[in-house]
This record gives C-alpha cells, sequence and structure tokens, in this order.
C-alpha cells in the first residue's frame, strides 16, 4: 500500500516497542510502559494488540484475529483487514495454520504450538487498577510484591458469595512473581496461559503498557487452600459440534425464550464439525 | 584470483560496515529471531547479516545493534571493542549515542574477556526494572545441548520461564565466562532488577534473560541456586 510503511508504523516506533517488547519478556508478568501511538482507530478496539502486532509481523507471517473467539465479529473483521491492507500478509481462520494470532479476550480452544504468537488486547493492563487509583501506589506494591489486597478482594468475593465470583480478567501470578491480569478472557482460559508453548504478549492501547509471558512459564491463578481455583463448567454441550469440553456462548434465537449454547471458538467448531461430517 | 585482488578485497572488507539491506523486512525478520532467543533462554539461532569487518563483534551482535539501536539508545563499548571505525558505523547505520557511562546506556557492546562484574551497567529499579542495560556479548564458544556438542560436564544449566525442563548452555570456561555467568546467576536474588544479556559468537546468536536460573552443570548435584 502507498503511502504507509509496511505494517503501518514507522520504524523508529516499532524498534521503541520492540525494545520494550524484550523487557517484558526478561520480566514476565511486569507491565512496561511504552510511547504507545495513536492509531487508526478508537482506543477499545485493540489498539495495543495492534501495535504489538504490526511490531512483531513479518511478510511471510499468516496471521489471524479473533473477537470473543470468533473470525467474523467485527473487531476481528477489520483488524483482519487493516493488516490485509497495510502489510500485504496472508490470513487465515485456521488456529494451526497461523503464525500470529491476535486476540480480544479469548485463548483459542486449540492448544498452540511452540514458535506461534499469541497477542492479547488489553483494556486495563493494572490488575490492581480497582482497588488502588494512583498509579503510583500500584507500582510500588508490584515493586513491594504487596499483594495481599488482591486476596482481600477475592475473599469478599467468598464472604458475599459463597464462592470466588469472579469469572474474567481473573488475576495470575507470574513465574512465582508478578501478579497480572490476563485480559478479560474467561477464567476458564486461565488454565491455558500455564506453560503455553506459545509466546504471550498483551498491549494495551490506551495505558501504553505491554507485558510478556514467555513459552513454558509458570502461571498460577490466584486462590486459597480451602477455595481453590476452578474453571466454568457448563450442563450443555454445543448445539453445532456438541463439543462438551469448549467454552460455549448463549445465543437467543428467539423472542420466546428459545436459546442455544454454541462454542464461542468458531474455528474449532467448525473444524470439529468438519471431521465429524 | 591475483594476490593484489586478494588484497585489495581485504582493504575493501576493512572499510565496509554493511547495512541491512532491506532496513524494514530484513529487522523485522532479524527481531523475531532475537525475541525468539529471550523468550527460550539459551536456544541457538543464527542471524544472516552480513558480517562486520570486526571479526571479534561478528554478525550476530553486528545485526542485534543494527535492528534494535537508533538515535533514542544509548551504547557503551568495551575498550576491547572501541575503535573509531566502529563509532563511526554506529552513528552512521544508527544514529545512536556513545556513552561513557555504563550507568545510562541501554545497550553495552562487550568482549567475554572484558567483562568485569564491577562495571556498574544499569540494572532498573524496583519500581521500572525495564530501565537496564542489555549486554551485547562477544563469545568464543556458544553451544547448548541440543545441537550436540556438549558434552554434559561444562556450561550452564538453565531454567525458569522459556524453558519446558532444562537447557544447558555453554559459553565457554573463561575467566571472563565464569565471572559473567556467576553475575547473572546472582540476578535472582535481586530481581526484578537485573542484567539481560544477548550472546553472539560469529552469526549464531543466544540470550539469558534475568529471569533465567543459572547452575554449573558441575555444581548441579551440590542442588544449590533452587531460586
Amino acid at each position: 500500500m502507498d503511502g504507509y510503511n509496511f505494517a503501518y508504523l514507522d520504524e523508529q516506533t516499532k524498534r521503541m516497542i520492540r525494545r520494550a517488547l524484550l523487557k517484558g519478556v526478561a520480566i514476565p508478568g511486569y507491565q512496561v510502559p511504552f510511547g504507545g501511538r495513536e492509531m487508526p482507530m478508537p482506543y477499545g478496539w485493540g489498539t495495543g494488540g495492534v501495535q504489538l502486532t504490526a511490531s512483531i509481523l513479518g511478510a511471510d507471517d499468516i496471521l489471524k484475529v479473533i473477537d470473543q473467539g470468533a473470525d467474523d465479529t467485527t473487531n476481528a473483521v477489520s483488524i483482519r483487514h487493516f493488516f490485509q491492507r497495510v502489510a500485504g500478509v496472508e490470513t487465515t481462520t485456521a488456529t494451526t495454520a497461523a503464525d500470529v494470532i491476535q486476540t480480544r479476550h479469548r485463548i483459542p480452544e486449540t492448544l498452540l504450538r511452540a514458535g506461534q504468537i499469541l497477542v492479547f488486547q488489553v483494556p486495563i493492563p493494572e490488575p490492581l487498577r480497582f482497588i488502588e487509583p494512583s498509579e503510583q501506589e500500584t507500582r510500588l506494591m508490584h515493586a513491594l510484591e504487596e499483594y495481599g489486597v488482591m486476596h482481600v478482594k477475592l475473599y469478599e468475593d467468598i464472604a458475599r458469595y459463597g464462592h470466588i465470583a469472579t469469572t474474567y480478567a481473573y488475576p495470575v501470578k507470574v513465574d512465582g512473581r508478578y501478579v497480572m491480569d490476563p485480559s478479560p478472557i474467561p477464567k476458564f482460559d486461565n488454565p491455558k496461559l500455564d506453560g503455553n508453548p506459545a509466546l504471550m504478549l498483551f498491549g494495551a492501547g490506551r495505558e501504553k503498557r505491554l507485558y510478556a509471558i514467555p513459552p513454558y512459564t509458570r502461571v498460577e491463578s490466584l486462590d486459597f487452600e480451602d477455595h481453590p481455583f476452578e474453571v466454568q463448567t457448563w450442563e450443555h454441550t454445543c448445539a453445532l459440534c456438541g463439543s462438551d469440553h469448549s467454552y460455549l456462548d448463549e445465543v437467543i434465537t428467539d423472542d420466546k425464550g428459545g436459546r442455544m449454547f454454541v462454542c464461542s471458538d468458531t474455528d474449532y467448531c467448525q473444524t470439529r464439525r468438519g471431521e465429524v461430517a | 584470483m591475483d594476490k593484489a585482488m586478494t588484497v585489495k578485497t581485504e582493504t575493501t572488507r576493512d572499510l565496509v560496515w554493511p547495512g541491512l539491506a532491506d532496513p524494514a523486512h530484513d529487522s523485522q525478520r532479524l527481531f523475531r529471531q532475537i525475541l525468539g532467543a529471550m523468550s527460550e533462554p539459551g536456544t541457538l539461532t543464527t542471524l544472516a547479516v552480513p558480517a562486520p569487518p570486526s571479526d571479534a563483534l561478528g554478525a550476530a551482535l553486528w545485526g542485534v545493534v543494527l535492528t534494535l539501536c537508533d538515535l533514542e539508545t544509548r551504547v557503551w563499548i568495551a575498550a576491547d571493542f572501541d575503535s573509531p571505525a566502529l563509532r563511526e558505523a554506529l552513528a552512521f547505520h544508527t544514529g545512536a549515542r556513545i556513552t561513557d557511562d555504563p550507568a545510562s546506556a541501554d545497550f553495552a557492546l562487550l568482549t567475554h574477556e572484558s567483562f568485569d562484574p564491577q562495571t556498574p551497567f544499569a540494572v532498573g529499579s524496583d519500581t521500572y526494572p525495564d530501565r537496564g542495560t542489555t549486554l551485547l556479548v562477544a563469545v568464543e564458544r556458544l553451544e547448548n545441548d541440543s545441537n550436540g556438542a556438549n558434552d554434559e560436564d561444562n556450561g550452564w544449566r538453565l531454567s525458569g520461564p522459556g524453558i519446558a525442563e532444562s537447557r544447558v548452555l555453554d559459553i565457554g570456561d573463561g575467566a571472563g565466562c565464569r565471572a559473567l555467568m556467576t553475575r547473572l546467576a546472582g540476578n535472582r536474588a535481586s530481581f526484578p532488577q537485573g542484567l539481560d544479556v544477548i550472546f553472539g559468537c560469529g552469526a549464531q546468536l543466544a540470550a539469558i534473560p534475568r529471569s533465567t536460573r543459572i547452575a554449573s552443570v558441575e555444581a548441579r548435584a551440590d542442588s544449590q541456586e533452587t531460586n
């Protein structure tokens, strides 16, 4: 495309983000500040993830973009088109075929392999932000490894509801040190963060922070001995592919209370249906 | 080829510090290799970069410099690397500022021989641990246990993020290498502050970030360095 550098960002910006990414990888779970640029899309639409993807993407890479697991929703379609236009890269919906996967709020059901890079779009990177509004304070809390308040927050859930009611953006501890917000993925996906062979990068555009989980890194979801971390389970199976082990979306089908549950990961669901058929 | 020609080729080689032929795509390719090396400490990767006239520096580290340095970065150069030609090449290709103060350097170029644990490189702070120096160290040997060249009683056993079980990396056993690896093993005690290192040996590259646990292979029976 004329008038743009490859992958939209200028080389100076890419180098700045690349240097920050290396520090992020070297300090797993630590939020590295970076000079976030204004992108041709509003904050909240994945500008952080887009900047990271633009900085790592190569002409030979095959890109997949998902939004809540789906390849065909607005956010995924526009970001995919964006990189088709500004980088001319090949895109795919198949998780196994992708080199780089940009994701909003899901980790694919299909196991990732070594060499793949998963780029998360992050709205609010600071897991302690809802407890402590001051950036200076939260930074100090991370420095001092002062994470008691996070456990208090989870405990308040137990006191009020009898169980930990946090269901998404469930805080994790990376390599036994930094408490990290895994972005608003359902806690169903949290176990996939642990020891994953793929490199996971997180970008927050408005907050101008990036962080990383290297492959094969220990990632624990915070919990209590008597209230261990658990993922959601459903009585239903996917109405389309019959999966009883994937994350399901509830879809309203009419105005008489009709509903169905389907896999949130469209590629996984379609692959399964293809195999069954 | 007659002798005069050879001499001329040698002379030309001495003058040319190569840049990247296709800056946008070459630096992207090199960065992904560097990112891969940093994400999986101790893995070896070969950078396809035109070699600089300094054999001591090697193609891999020159590739790292061309990929990551620009006018926003400060580079510290160890005395045994320092030359007007290198300074000129750095300025010409990257615009990076040369600094004499290791504590303010984003990148430091040195050889394993010139590593001195007393050099006050930046290790970041507890609140901003990312503000540390990345060392670019030229070594004479770079082998790990998966390329088959390592016999089990040499090198250093790495574990931690990026490593499924453990990985042995051998960077040679000179005094400087030992001092450097001992210093890097000390990263765990000061984490999240610490030094991140990229090793270069010719066109080969490997990295050890501060998150890596390091134990000497010889001493692993002593079961020290558990954290």
